[in-house]
């Protein structure tokens, strides 16, 4: 029997008020992967702007069709990229700066200092 | 970091990048779960290498596209190139073109091509007095017409102002000639515009095509040939026979000769004097040009008018005449002292009006040999006065203005309206020869030529009999109420010298007829 293969990312709305999106480690995250998730934080947020916390870390890559959905607006007010090694960072500062994004982004190591900017960011957008 | 033996990841990363630096834009290599330094490098040119491929295709996308839009500039210019904005046909160049095509194919065994050529007729008068809108009208709506009677091998080309052409292909003579004329009856229903309608006629030039001709043979024998049907009274189909050219080149030469011939002594003037039939008095005289040919003689003006017109010297030729007639009108008032009431006519055309500066050659001549402004009075037909267009009109009336008579020539010739004679600024009406024919014999026809003086008369202007040959026709106008004539009968057209004479025997004696020594005749009416 062939095992059921992890869905490529989980999306969930935490208790101080932020989306979490998780890709699954080893994913290339592609357009259509992208368009999958920005409808499922959509669909978290039911029309609220909310901080949103990505945690990337062990993502392969990211296909420039994918970083042209993530610089279109969605309900994130504010994105923290969450991330570990030197290939978290390369793929985070393409998104940064290769693609023109909406909303504040940043690319952080801690999570703890991702929530806290994203928290300060959401108050500043009044969220 | 530590590099382990096994650990080949730098060894593929110089390859990646041989690879892509070779153009191949779509490598990549895949990064190890490890993802430390080494594997973020590998991402980064991944991922550098994928904005490179993106943009280096976009950048082709973009190229492709600006190629194809200038490409389609490039046909619509070609397009605009070659054809007739207004209308649509082909113009000049692509008929040129399309003939060229067509004897190459008449070398290798084809029929040969039949040109036609086609002028408008009264197009020049609907564009004058209507506005250029009317006359673009008329030329769209001809174009229409021309296509509906060429077959879709036929190249329909509008190739000037209001001239079109035909290139028919593949046909015999027999058929050509059947389109040229289908043409031609094509033209001839009104044309309707919105409320309004025009009609024009075509002169039609056909030339048939044959072997070693040239397009310029060709263009240049319709042409001819079209100017044979001008000639024979417009709106007919004419075929070029080689007699047309010959009789073209001798036009263009005698063209050529009365350029010159303005410029040196051959072209002078001879007056016939207006009389006043009651007294036998000169009260003016009517200055016609001639012109003495070094080789040919006296080439009558019938035959060098029209070519001065058609050649565009008729302005020139007008102006000369104008300042020889009222030079000569002061020399023979230095020596007799005219009566005020003395006046020069002059034949004047249309194109004098409209093109030039008719006002300031009048002013000039006046000026320059101090002579009244009411000497002089100009002569028009009445269609040469109905068809100035706005800028003639001005001339006009700035010569009424400065004190110029008009007097309309030919009255009674052709379609003269009553209408007409009110609103036409005349004060002289020459009552056209035609009508002094019969006038002793046929007594309805007196009753005509009476009932038009007193019409004139009526209108607060002059009438002048014109062409009256004898005593007769003299007699009975006088009786009729005419109060002044010209014609053979008082006097041929003389030399300026002669005219001179007459008038001094005129002042001298006040008693007429008498002989002259050069063997003209000056007659009273008296029977």
């Amino acid at each position: 029997m062939t095992p059921v293969p992890p869905p490529p990312m989980t999306v969930s709305l935490l208790s101080d008020g932020l989306v979490r999106l998780r890709w699954t480690a080893g994913l290339t995250v592609t357009g259509e992967l992208a368009r999958d998730a920005v409808a499922a934080v959509d669909q978290v947020c039911a029309g609220q702007p909310r901080p949103m916390l990505v945690d990337m870390a062990a993502t392969a890559a990211v296909t420039r069709e994918a970083r042209v959905v993530f610089g279109q607006k969605s309900s994130a007010s504010a994105i923290a990229l969450l991330g570990k090694s030197a290939v978290d960072r390369v793929i985070a500062n393409f998104v940064l700066g290769v693609s023109a994004v909406p909303v504040p982004t940043r690319f952080f190591t801690s999570e703890p200092a991702a929530v806290v900017w994203l928290q300060q960011a959401g108050d500043a957008a009044g969220a | 970091m530590q590099r382990g033996p096994e650990d080949s990841r730098l060894d593929r990363l110089v390859d990646l990048v041989v690879q892509i630096a070779s153009g191949d834009l779509s490598a990549r290599l895949q990064p190890s779960p490890a993802g430390d330094s080494i594997d973020g490098v590998i991402v980064g040119v991944n991922m550098l290498a994928e904005e490179l491929h993106v943009s280096y295709s976009d950048l082709e996308r973009r190229v492709a596209e600006r190629t194809a839009q200038l490409e389609q500039a490039q046909q619509e210019l070609h397009r605009m190139a070659l054809t007739d904005a207004l209308t649509g046909l082909a113009n000049r160049t692509l008929l040129n073109d399309r003939i060229e095509q067509a004897l190459t194919r008449t070398r290798r065994g084809a029929a040969p091509p039949t040109l036609v050529l086609l002028d408008l007729d009264g197009f020049k008068s609907i564009n004058d007095r209507r506005g250029h809108a009317v006359g673009d009208a008329v030329l769209v709506a001809v174009a229409q017409r021309l296509q509906k009677v060429a077959r879709e091998t036929d190249t329909v080309a509008r190739v000037g102002g209001d001239e079109f052409a035909v290139l028919i292909l593949d046909t015999t003579p027999d058929d050509a000639l059947k389109i040229a004329e289908r043409a031609l009856r094509a033209l001839r229903p009104p044309i309707q515009d919105g409320d309004q309608v025009s009609s024009v006629g075509a002169s039609i030039g056909v030339r048939f095509g044959s072997l070693n001709q040239t397009a310029h043979e060709l263009l240049r024998d319709a042409d001819t040939a079209m100017y044979a049907a001008k000639a024979r009274g417009r709106n007919n189909v004419q075929i070029f026979a080689p007699a047309m050219h010959t009789a073209a080149l001798s036009r263009k030469s005698v063209a050529q000769e009365l350029r010159s011939a303005l410029h040196t002594n051959q072209l002078t003037l001879h007056y016939q004097p207006l009389v006043e039939l009651t007294s036998g008095r000169i009260i003016g005289v009517e200055a016609l040009a001639r012109w003495q040919h070094p080789h040919r003689g006296a080439v009558p003006p019938g035959e060098f008018v029209p070519l001065a017109e058609e050649t565009g010297l008729m302005g020139d030729l007008g102006n000369r005449v104008i300042l020889t007639a009222v030079q000569e009108l002061a020399t023979w008032n230095a020596r007799l002292v005219l009566p005020a009431a003395f006046r020069v006519h002059v034949n004047t055309s249309p194109v004098q009006f409209q093109e030039g500066d008719l006002t300031g050659t009048v002013r000039r001549a006046m000026q320059q040999h101090d002579v009244s402004a009411s000497r002089l009075v100009l002569e028009m037909t009445e269609t040469g006065l109905t068809s100035l267009d706005a800028a003639g009109a001005r001339t006009l009336a700035d010569l009424r203005a400065a004190g110029v008579a008009l007097a309309l020539d030919g009255f009674g010739a052709g379609c003269s309206s009553i209408g007409q004679l009110r609103r036409l600024a005349v004060d002289t009406v020459k009552v056209d020869r035609s009508l002094m024919e019969n006038l002793e014999v046929d007594h309805q026809h007196r009753h005509l030529v009476q009932a038009i003086v007193q019409l004139v008369d009526a209108l607060g202007l002059t009438a002048v009999a014109v062409g009256v040959e004898n005593g007769g026709q003299a007699t009975q106008l006088r009786g009729l109420g005419c109060k002044l004539a010209q014609g053979y009968y008082f006097s041929r057209p003389v030399p300026a010298d002669q005219m001179l004479e007459l008038l001094r025997a005129d002042q001298s004696r006040h008693v007429l007829p008498r002989d002259d020594a050069a063997g003209h005749h000056l007659h009273t009416a008296q029977p």
